[in-house]
């Protein structure tokens, strides 16, 4: 991410403000319309029990029964599971896979288109594909296990609260590890070829190579790749949505799927407490992106 | 001459705005969302009282949208709070939310003589009532007689077999591979549930029963534990499919009647709607032999007669519709003996009209309905389903612990009990 | 590399792009063969290919409806994206005034916003302006809710163009419109594709604001009209399968065409 300097300005021109408004309009409008309103009205909604013909001020009520509500503090902690497991599972087989076809194995243009597209597919049609993979019946999974003698492990992996959550997390490892894997690949490849060569001077054995010079030099690129998936993983909703809906107990409910059934699948009208949620969870997330910033912030820029 | 022509124009003008507006008062469109788009015995009968209206109002028009349950029921959350919606629309009596929150119109001008005092009790709301209760159901246990015979199990004259038999009989079918019963939780929210609320009935009698659904009866209580441990054993012993948790309504019904073929079916009287289809449109085979037992007794049960009898779908009116009248019309349409009748025969499901069973013509309708009589010969009824009367959080987690985990097995009894006792 | 560790990697590479691509593959399959033919065996090859399916689905399963809707929304928010945002971006990276990075920041910022904290109110902003169920409505909702990214883009390219050029352009007496217009932008083309081709994947497979904002059966885009398909009866897999391929090929047919032009972008945001 840029570094926020704020007390520099940008730019090489100063203008009249007349031009600088009219190219800054349209976008400001959006924003404010469509984004920073909403945004404000939904806070506004938390303190309000907000039904269809009227809102009524509630104060904190819904903050605290909020804090009492344990459906959304099982969606809290599966998220952020998720949003924990998925970046380390992601970057690291992408960067395993990157090193792959880095190091000129043949047959490296096709592995890169094969291992991309993952990621053009729409979330509904891979949560669609992956519930026939999970099928107990014939999905190619437990077809596989009971072909090669395991079918003891076949199970229903969706319908079961063990490993109904895992199975969801391999599937959007599935999708962005060929994205992760291709920035990588642009990553390694823009890096200074002599640093390279020399550590290979050095007689470096592989592995030293890789620790200790080519991950230090992407370090930046890893970092970025990470905070990615967090966020991403922090945000999911279509997935659980097409294949789970938070089935079975809760062991799948996202922030997001929650905050959907309370505002649309409930037994009231009510959009209040649903923004209560939005709300707690935005600051959540803010809370933790800013961590996650801070703690990889970016030293000074490596001396070669 | 021009004055002549004047007066000419003058009529013409005059006659066009007579004709005009006669027109504009002509017809009436009544705008009409339904569930069923895929049950065709009822979606049949439903057109057909829709044609029959509309022959007999030439100036009123139905517009009629046929959608699945759940796609239907996020479209009219969002399209009711958007002042969108249609004016007449399926719903059941389970969602208070929309008499909560003023949606409905008060329906206390309909023929209620024609309907089923037990019936219109499930739609009244603050004394006044908002539905018309097209459909009635129980919930039954088919069987196959076939593979029935083949297991060498006889039932007893009551058709309830005793705790004991029944086990005895889902430990037979395991042994032949059969799954003892098909159930599927994957896409509705009370099916599952259908095991453990009709084993509870019996168990506590109807009053005890509405105070635990309630929550006025702590569900630690002892007989409630005795009867979860009770199913807990059936289910251990193999009762239900493996994939009970993701089989969605309609596997389940192909799951018991054709492939790969089960003993037992829970399900509403309503069974007839997608079982009597067409075979490819997931009806059961041409020679199934259906039959219906009695859910089986439960270990020291008060009243192993009762049983819930549950309001299913129904039609309620917008209360913003600028066709109030109409719209009365068309569902007194409804609020026949012989419009009752049609819909005992065509979609073979019991009704809250007032119709007289006796009456019916169809072969397959009264050899259904006779097997419907005998097991609710006697009863005692619990008047709606556990979702339909409760609500909010205690909602949400009886649907998730028991249409779900529980009769699959993946919450211990004392668990269970704990998070309703929680959730109260 | 030796010849053994090579062979293992292969190996280890052609199982991975088993499990990444085989799904895709199998999808393809069973689009093309009835969904009897499908219970039958699950995994058996097309034989024969019903490529009648394609139609099928798409003239009697109302696919093209959907896919008409998809286009259209999906078509205008990435046009007005793409000038909207190029001309913000424009402006931030090339002139200089005091609220210059704190607009910035905060335009930037809301890429982190989790969607849950605008849905609710933009359904009840979009009812309150009649824009509810609409076409219009969810366009203007992803062009907002896409810009912060193009920005993004645009802007860090947009800054690094030299300085000289745009001094050379005022002096033979360019308006700032015509620099960003005849100037800028044409050289951003690189970035402007990427940007243009990202919003298209994004927005074509969008799915949350769709399903909160649209109920209108007419109004359906591609992904909520494939969600309907698994609804109440019995799964019809083959039909689903042919939809499936339906909904995935335009996204194909962009990313074979742009494959180049789109890594480039998408790592330039990342790369350091």
């Amino acid at each position: 991410m840029p570094a926020f300097r704020a007390k520099e300005l940008k730019g090489d021109v100063r203008q009249p403000w007349g031009t600088i408004v009219a190219f800054l309009l349209p976008a400001l409008t959006f924003y404010v319309a469509l984004t920073a309103y909403p945004a404000i009205r939904t806070l506004w909604n938390s303190f309000h029990r907000v039904l269809p013909r009227r809102e009524e001020f509630v104060g904190i009520a819904n903050y605290s029964e909020l804090i009492k509500d344990e459906i959304f503090w099982k969606a809290v902690s599966n998220t952020v599971t998720w949003a924990c497991i998925s970046p380390v599972i992601e970057v690291t087989v992408a960067l395993l896979l990157a090193l792959a076809l880095y190091a000129k194995v043949p047959g490296a243009r096709f592995f890169r288109v094969a291992w991309f597209t993952p990621v053009l597919m729409s979330y509904i049609v891979v949560g669609i594909l992956w519930m026939w993979i999970y099928n107990y019946d014939w999905g190619p999974l437990n077809t596989l296990l009971r072909a090669i003698g395991l079918g003891a492990l076949a199970q229903p992996w969706l319908g079961s609260p063990d490993t109904a959550l895992g199975a969801l997390i391999l599937v959007t490892s599935w999708m962005w590890v060929g994205f992760n894997m291709v920035v990588l690949l642009a990553a390694l490849h823009s890096l200074p070829k002599d640093v390279i060569e020399a550590a290979e001077l050095d007689n470096c054995g592989w592995s030293a190579k890789l620790v200790f010079v080519i991950i230090p030099l992407i370090r930046a690129t890893l970092l970025n790749l990470v905070v990615l998936s967090f966020i991403g993983k922090m945000k999911i909703f279509d997935l659980v949505w097409i294949t789970t809906k938070g089935n079975p107990l809760w062991s799948t409910e996202t922030v997001s799927t929650y905050v959907y059934k309370r505002a649309f699948e409930w037994t009231t009208f009510d959009l209040g407490y649903p923004s209560t949620i939005a709300t707690v969870w935005f600051v959540i997330v803010l809370a933790t992106v800013l961590l996650l910033t801070w703690l990889f912030r970016t030293r000074e820029k490596l001396e070669y | 001459m021009r004055s002549k022509l004047l007066s000419v124009l003058a009529g013409a003008a005059l006659a066009w705005n007579a004709l005009a507006a006669q027109a504009a008062a002509q017809t009436k469109e009544i705008t009409f969302w339904s569930h069923w788009a895929a049950e065709m015995p009822k979606r049949t009968f439903v057109e057909k009282v829709i044609a029959d209206f509309e022959a007999k109002n030439p100036d009123i028009k139905i517009k009629a949208t046929w959608y699945e349950k759940t796609a239907l029921y996020a479209a009219l959350k969002t399209a009711l709070r958007a002042g969108q919606a249609p004016d007449v629309f399926y719903a059941e009596p389970d969602q208070v939310e929309y008499m909560d929150s003023g949606f409905l119109l008060d329906l206390s001008e309909l023929n209620w003589a024609a309907v089923e005092p037990w019936a219109k009790e499930a739609w009244m709301y603050k004394g006044k009532p908002y539905g018309l209760p097209l459909e009635a159901w129980t919930v039954e246990l088919y069987y196959n007689k076939k593979m029935l015979d083949e297991l060498g199990v006889k039932l007893p004259d009551n058709l309830q077999l005793s705790p004991d038999a029944f086990l005895d009989m889902v430990k037979k079918a395991k042994a032949k591979g059969i799954t003892p019963m098909s159930l599927g939780a994957g896409d509705r929210p009370f099916t599952g549930a259908h095991l453990v609320h009709e084993a509870l009935l019996k168990k506590l009698g109807v009053e005890d029963y509405s105070k635990l659904l309630a929550g006025k009866l702590a569900w630690t209580d002892p007989r409630v534990v005795e009867t979860l441990t009770w199913i807990r054993s059936l289910t251990d012993a193999g009762l239900l499919p493996a994939t009970f948790t993701t089989m969605k309504l309609a596997e389940a019904h192909i799951y018991f009647h054709t492939n790969p073929g089960a003993l037992t079916f829970l399900n509403g009287s309503w069974y007839t709607s997608r079982a009597f289809n067409p075979v490819d449109k997931g009806g059961q085979p041409e020679d199934f032999q259906l039959g219906i037992m009695q859910f089986p007794s439960v270990p020291g049960a008060v009243c192993n007669e009762c049983r819930t009898i549950a309001v299913g779908g129904s039609y309620v009116a917008n209360a913003e519709t600028e066709h109030k009248a109409e719209v009365i019309k068309f569902l007194n349409s409804f609020l026949s003996p012989e419009v009752g009748n049609e819909w005992l025969e065509n979609v073979k499901v019991q009704t809250g009209i007032k119709s007289d069973p006796s009456k019916m013509n169809d072969k397959q309708a009264s050899e259904y309905f006779a097997m419907i009589a005998k097991t609710n010969a006697g009863a005692k009824y619990h008047f709606g389903l556990p979702i339909q009367v409760m609500t909010g959080k205690p909602k949400e987690v009886f649907t998730q612990v028991f249409n779900n985990a529980f009769p699959a097995g993946n919450i211990s009894v004392e668990d269970a009990v704990k998070q309703m006792d929680a959730a109260n | 590399m030796p010849v053994l560790t090579r062979t293992l990697v292969l190996l280890a590479l052609s199982l991975y792009t088993a499990f990444a691509a085989g799904p895709f593959v199998w999808a393809a399959m069973l689009s093309l063969r009835t969904t009897t033919e499908i219970h039958l065996n699950h995994f058996a090859f097309p034989n024969p290919a019903h490529w009648e399916k394609f139609p099928d689905a798409w003239y009697n399963s109302n696919y093209a409806t959907y896919f008409m809707n998809s286009i259209e929304v999906v078509i205008a928010a990435v046009v007005v994206l793409t000038i909207v945002g190029a001309m913000a971006a424009h402006c931030l990276a090339r002139y200089r005034f005091r609220l210059n990075r704190v607009i910035y920041f905060i335009l930037f910022s809301t890429i982190i916003f989790p969607p849950q904290i605008t849905i609710i109110a933009l359904f009840q902003i979009l009812v309150n302006y009649g824009l509810y169920n609409s076409k219009l409505g969810l366009t203007l909702v992803y062009v907002a809710l896409q810009l912060p990214l193009t920005i993004y883009i645009l802007e860090s390219f947009f800054a690094r163009l030299p300085a000289d050029l745009f001094d050379a352009a005022r002096m033979d007496g360019y308006s700032d419109w015509e620099i960003f217009w005849k100037v800028s932008l044409p050289i951003a083309l690189p970035a402007v594709a990427t940007t243009v081709i990202l919003n298209f994947i994004l927005l074509w497979n969008e799915f949350l604001f769709a399903v909160v904002l649209i109920t209108d059966e007419a109004n359906r885009t591609l992904p909520l009209g494939i969600q309907r398909f698994i609804g109440d009866t019995q799964e019809d897999i083959g039909m689903i399968a042919t939809g499936l391929m339906i909904a995935i090929v335009p996204v194909i047919i962009v990313y074979a065409f742009f494959s180049e032009k789109l890594i480039q972008g998408m790592t330039a945001g990342a790369v350091k």
